[in-house]
């Protein structure tokens, strides 16, 4: 069987042509992103600011230090601007959120006045707090990263066999994967949590990644196939002209040439498992914490230490952002060109 | 030799495909088809699912039987004491806010997701305005709760911490109870789910287009065409089938859409949508068959969509 | 070709070392400071040095903090570790109990005693201590003639919250009576002050301070056996005595002269703002009805702020009981962990540890001479002279009364015809109470 080759994809970008993207077209840009960053930046200016701050004062007005309460001006009113400005900014939400503080103060305040916070040490060691995000950090890099990489590759295949391969079914199959992407994750969490109790895979990491995969599928498969099914006939039929059989076009030349689908899909399936709490609650248990469930023990019942939220919430936001844009290089023009050959 | 057939292409042997299908189909089955089967019978029961729902009927009242889950379902909401008084019950019903909020936000985030797709495609510093339409996404619904809040806060008299109203108190005019003030409090609402899922829309559409062959694009400019040409004459018919996907995509996250209204408003204030109305009857209310019927009801609204696939798809298989 | 299989083998090995990880991962489980106890009086019979008790509760950050320092002693003691969950998701605890995994304790509200009723263990066979919780508790907690929670926290409800420094400036005196209440009232007016400070704002459960207030007015105008009736069912939400209090709460609530901002300030504020406008550094208003967590919400946002100088609270004059939340412990496996958990809560030392630690107050009498702050003493001795509790209408009818009550009591305040609400309120909870 003669082997099939093809022309490895262009991955550098073409020379792009600056289609004179005019002077309106790049100011309107501008502005929509500064709306769309504008409450973005409120949540990060507000991390930074202490909490008799943030419930009195707006915080586009951050940089003024006369305004709020009483308490928290500065205790010399001869003091230089940035003297002043140094007490209307704190590190203490961050720090309290990544060693899971709990108590009226903050983390610093109690460990300078030497009354340990219950179950922390006033050392370095509190960064792996059970409490705090550190901890939290691992555990959910354990749920995400295989609750991503199964459903891909398992939909992979599924989508190619929707594309490119016959079977009676084609057609109620694929309503049906339809229909499945709406099911509510609440109807599917009793049903599947007796299972996994009568398998005895409750609580484990396992049992996780199974479910996400599980909910993740019918998309996955969903978008893949569209991708998949957008190549062109020509490449299959010179392929099967060469005499290839259905896993090496799979292999050789779907998979590469769907690498910005994949890629899109990895994204949000990051996202989705790395954002969620109630599956993880339901399956993993608190004992197994992850970041989300962290961040929604910051706040008590009645609201309290919600200021902690805002620089949890930044914590959580790094990683994603970080997969966004490392898989950017993968959203390149041109991964079709040249492809196709005669 | 090559076979001239539409479909498929290759041949294989029966069972191929079913060996790629094959894991797939089990993983879904039981931890989606399976639940939803069971939930479907439990529509049909009473609130702890230990008899018919049948029983639940109120003497004096309305009595549809095994299906009195849905009649509640269904007529709960709205006042039917005249035409007026039920037309205007239905548009803050949970059933009108979901038709607002498809209405809205999927037209919102398609379309804005497109329009970004194009331009930005276009510029010097696209990754990072990528990134900036995109960042909302990365941060979970916690954290978008605590942000729209200094968005949307009603603030005291002398001290606004909420931006909008901060910037309309400083033009002369009252605040704005936003997340109160009926109807529209849900155009507010809906705004965040447009802020927080347009990047999606965008990433999909973006993808799409760069893989339109660089050759066509040339080809017309040659021809004279202008930008906006491009865009309607061009680019927008050939990624036709991924911009059927995005919308089907974006309508059922809207379906689910769940996390938004319930940490904002917990649906009140005339703002409750299918989902929220979900969690309530099952956990808040603890009734389990007006629940599920609830949750079927939801299902259903796809079906229309499922058609609308169906005859993309069968369209794709004939042109190839 | 070589070039595409780097990626995948990153991958690869991603997920093979994820795996590890996840077959190695420890479990976390909280530390706990050794506390001093006397040994002997904490009843450890029949536990095993390492047993575990998995917990459930809403308590998260400094509220569990309070809770695992309460018990340290009896997790020292016997040798128990705990297992503990924190989320305040229903969806939590009624997915585990229908699944058949159930915690081994939950630590819920008091409607889910009668939702779970069928799953729940006896306190009589798993050992508590019955004397030390007053007659009300007792009736409270028993569900079908069994008794199946035991009041763990209790929360006064039925306070005024008011600033000394502030009525001492403009010469108010803390009124004793209703009829001087609303006299003060009148009289802030007059002064062209506003009395009222509300906020009803609360996501999902917007409108629960309002409800709470009708709730204290009713306490006032009928007393705590009219509200005990309402909540079994026996009078009707739409009774005339109900009407009767909604009216006398609507005139504040809906009116800018009463209460700031009027009927928009009342539904947009939030719960928490509403507290802290009493007590910024320029006061939008004079008093405030809420419950003892108030205190927390001050000194959260002002740290300086004194209790008893800056803060104060005086119980709502001229009721007859009082209005309060709980916290109850019910308990789904039956094993002598647990036992002695049970044992320890409903003992002497239990009910001391609590309120020493100040977790708001213990029901558990043996703890009313061990309150360490003047603010939980005062607290205390209003739950102890009471002779009428009642826990939150809303919260102890199940199902869908609650948010029925939470919609139309804001929509009573956003302008509706209060016949056709209280209708509503009444046939939602013959709806609940008859299933």
């Amino acid at each position: 069987m003669t082997t099939v080759t093809i022309s490895k994809p262009i991955s550098k970008p073409r020379k792009r042509h600056h289609q004179h993207s005019n002077l309106g077209t790049s100011i309107g840009i501008v502005i929509i992103l500064i709306i769309w960053i504008v409450p973005t930046v409120g949540l990060l200016v507000t991390s930074f600011r202490p909490l008799s701050l943030i419930n009195t004062t707006g915080w586009w007005t951050a940089l003024n230090v006369n305004n709020g309460p009483v308490s928290a001006q500065h205790p010399d009113p001869n003091a230089s601007y940035v003297e002043k400005l140094s007490t209307r900014f704190t590190i203490d939400n961050y720090v309290d959120a990544l060693t899971g503080y709990r108590g009226t103060s903050t983390y610093l305040d109690a460990c300078a006045s030497g009354t340990k916070p219950l179950g922390m040490n006033c050392n370095i060691t509190d960064l792996l707090n059970p409490r705090g995000m550190g901890r939290a950090f691992i555990n959910s890099l354990i749920v995400t990263i295989p609750s991503t990489i199964l459903p891909i590759i398992i939909a992979m295949f599924a989508a190619y066999a929707f594309s490119w391969m016959d079977f009676k079914g084609r057609y109620a199959i694929f309503a049906i994967l339809v229909g499945l992407q709406v099911v509510p994750i609440q109807m599917t969490l009793v049903p599947v949590l007796r299972m996994f109790a009568g398998m005895g895979i409750n609580g484990t990491f396992p049992a996780v990644w199974l479910f996400h995969t599980g909910f993740g599928l019918p998309y996955a498969i969903y978008m893949l196939r569209n991708s998949m099914s957008s190549l062109p006939k020509d490449l299959f039929e010179s392929a099967y002209l060469d005499g290839a059989d259905h896993w090496q076009v799979f292999t050789k030349i779907v998979m590469p040439l769907t690498t910005p689908a994949i890629a899109s899909l990895a994204i949000f399936q990051f996202l989705w498992v790395w954002n969620d709490l109630l599956v993880s609650l339901v399956f993993l248990g608190g004992s197994k914490p992850v970041m989300t469930y962290q961040i929604s023990n910051m706040v008590t019942s009645l609201g309290a230490g919600w200021h902690l939220l805002t620089a949890a919430a930044f914590l959580s936001m790094v990683l994603p952002m970080i997969v966004f844009f490392t898989l950017q290089r993968y959203f390149v023009r041109g991964m079709m060109a040249g492809a196709v050959k005669g | 030799m090559a076979k001239t057939i539409a479909l498929p292409v290759m041949k294989q042997k029966r069972w191929v495909p079913w060996l790629y299908l094959l894991p797939a189909m089990i993983i879904m089955s039981i931890f989606i088809l399976y639940p939803m089967i069971n939930t479907f019978g439990l529509s049909f029961q009473n609130a702890d699912s230990t008899a018919s729902a049948a029983t639940t009927c109120r003497e004096g009242q309305p009595c549809w039987g095994v299906f009195e889950n849905y009649r509640y379902a269904l007529t709960n909401e709205l006042n039917m004491e005249t035409p007026q008084t039920t037309w205007e019950s239905f548009w803050i019903s949970s059933y009108g806010n979901t038709i607002k909020w498809l209405l809205v936000m999927v037209t919102g985030t398609v379309g804005l997701g497109l329009i970004f797709a194009v331009l930005v495609d276009r510029i010097k510093l696209e990754s990072l305005a990528k990134s900036i339409i995109f960042m909302p996404m990365a941060i979970s619904f916690v954290g978008a709760g605590v942000i729209w809040k200094f968005v949307y806060n009603y603030g005291t008299s002398q001290v606004q911490i909420g931006i909008l109203n901060a910037v309309i108190t400083s033009l002369g005019f009252e605040p704005v109870a936003w997340l109160s003030k009926i109807p529209l409090n849900t155009f507010m609402l809906i705004v965040v789910g447009i802020w927080m899922w347009t990047g999606f829309c965008m990433t999909l559409l973006s993808s799409a287009i760069k893989a339109i062959p660089e050759e066509i694009i040339e080809a017309s400019r040659i021809d004279g065409a202008t930008n906006f040409d491009i865009f309607t004459k061009v680019q927008v018919p050939i990624i036709a089938p991924t911009i059927v996907v995005v919308i089907t995509t974006m309508v059922i996250n809207v379906l689910k859409l769940f996390d938004i209204v319930y940490v904002m408003t917990g649906g009140n204030f005339g703002t409750n949508v299918i989902a929220t109305r979900m969690y309530t009857e099952m956990y808040t209310n603890a009734n389990y068959g007006r629940g599920t019927a609830i949750a079927v009801i939801l299902v259903l609204f796809i079906v229309p969509f499922i058609i609308m696939n169906i005859r993309r798809f069968t369209k794709q298989e004939a042109m190839r | 070709m070589k070039h595409n299989r780097i990626p995948w083998t990153i991958l690869a090995v991603l997920l093979v070392s994820a795996l590890v990880l996840g077959a190695c991962a420890q479990q976390a489980t909280p530390t706990q400071e050794p506390e001093v106890q006397t040994p002997g009086d904490i009843d450890c019979t029949g536990v095993t040095a390492g047993d575990t008790v998995s917990m459930l509760y809403q308590w998260s950050g400094e509220e569990e903090a309070k809770l695992t320092a309460i018990l340290a002693p009896w997790s020292e003691a016997c040798g128990v570790t705990v297992t503990p969950e924190s989320s305040r998701d229903q969806a939590l605890l009624d997915t585990r109990v229908q699944a058949g995994t159930p915690p081994d304790v939950a630590f819920w509200n008091v409607t889910q005693l009668s939702q779970y009723k069928d799953k729940l263990v006896d306190m009589t066979t798993l050992g508590a201590n019955a004397a030390n919780y007053a007659g009300y508790w007792g009736e409270i907690g028993t569900i079908d003639g069994r008794w199946l929670g035991l009041p763990v926290k209790a929360d006064v409800k039925t306070l005024i919250w008011y600033s000394p420094a502030n009525f001492q400036t403009a010469g108010y005196t803390v009124p004793t009576t209703w009829e001087e209440l609303d006299a003060l009232v009148e009289k802030m007016v007059a002064d062209g002050n506003v009395p009222w400070s509300m906020g009803f704002e609360s996501g999902d459960a917007t409108g629960w301070t309002g409800t709470d207030f009708i709730q204290d007015i009713l306490l006032v105008t009928q007393g705590p056996e009219y509200v005990s009736k309402i909540i079994t069912g026996e009078i009707p939400y739409n009774d005339a005595g109900v009407r009767e209090a909604y009216e006398i709460y609507g005139k504040w609530a809906k009116d800018p002269k009463y209460t700031v901002g009027g009927a928009e300030g009342t539904l947009s504020t939030g719960f928490n703002d509403a507290i802290l406008k009493v007590f910024s550094d320029v006061p939008e208003a004079f008093m405030v009805k809420q419950s003892g967590f108030a205190s927390g919400t001050i000194l959260g946002t002002y740290p300086d702020k004194v209790y008893g100088v800056d803060y104060d609270f005086f119980g709502v004059p001229g009721a007859k009981g009082l209005q309060g939340g709980s916290d109850w412990l019910m308990v789904f496996n039956d094993t002598p962990a647990v036992r002695s958990l049970i044992k320890y809560l409903s003992s002497d030392k239990g009910g001391q540890m609590w309120a020493e630690v100040g977790f708001d107050l213990t029901p558990n009498a043996a703890g009313n001479a061990s309150y360490a702050s003047a603010e939980s003493i005062k607290k205390a001795e209003l739950l102890s002279s009471t002779t009428g509790f009642t826990p939150d209408i809303g919260d102890s009818i199940p199902g869908g009364f609650g948010s029925v009550e939470f919609g139309g009591i804001t929509d009573f305040v956003n302008g509706g015809d209060l016949t056709t609400i209280l209708d509503t309120i009444a046939a939602a909870q013959a709806d609940a109470l008859a299933q």
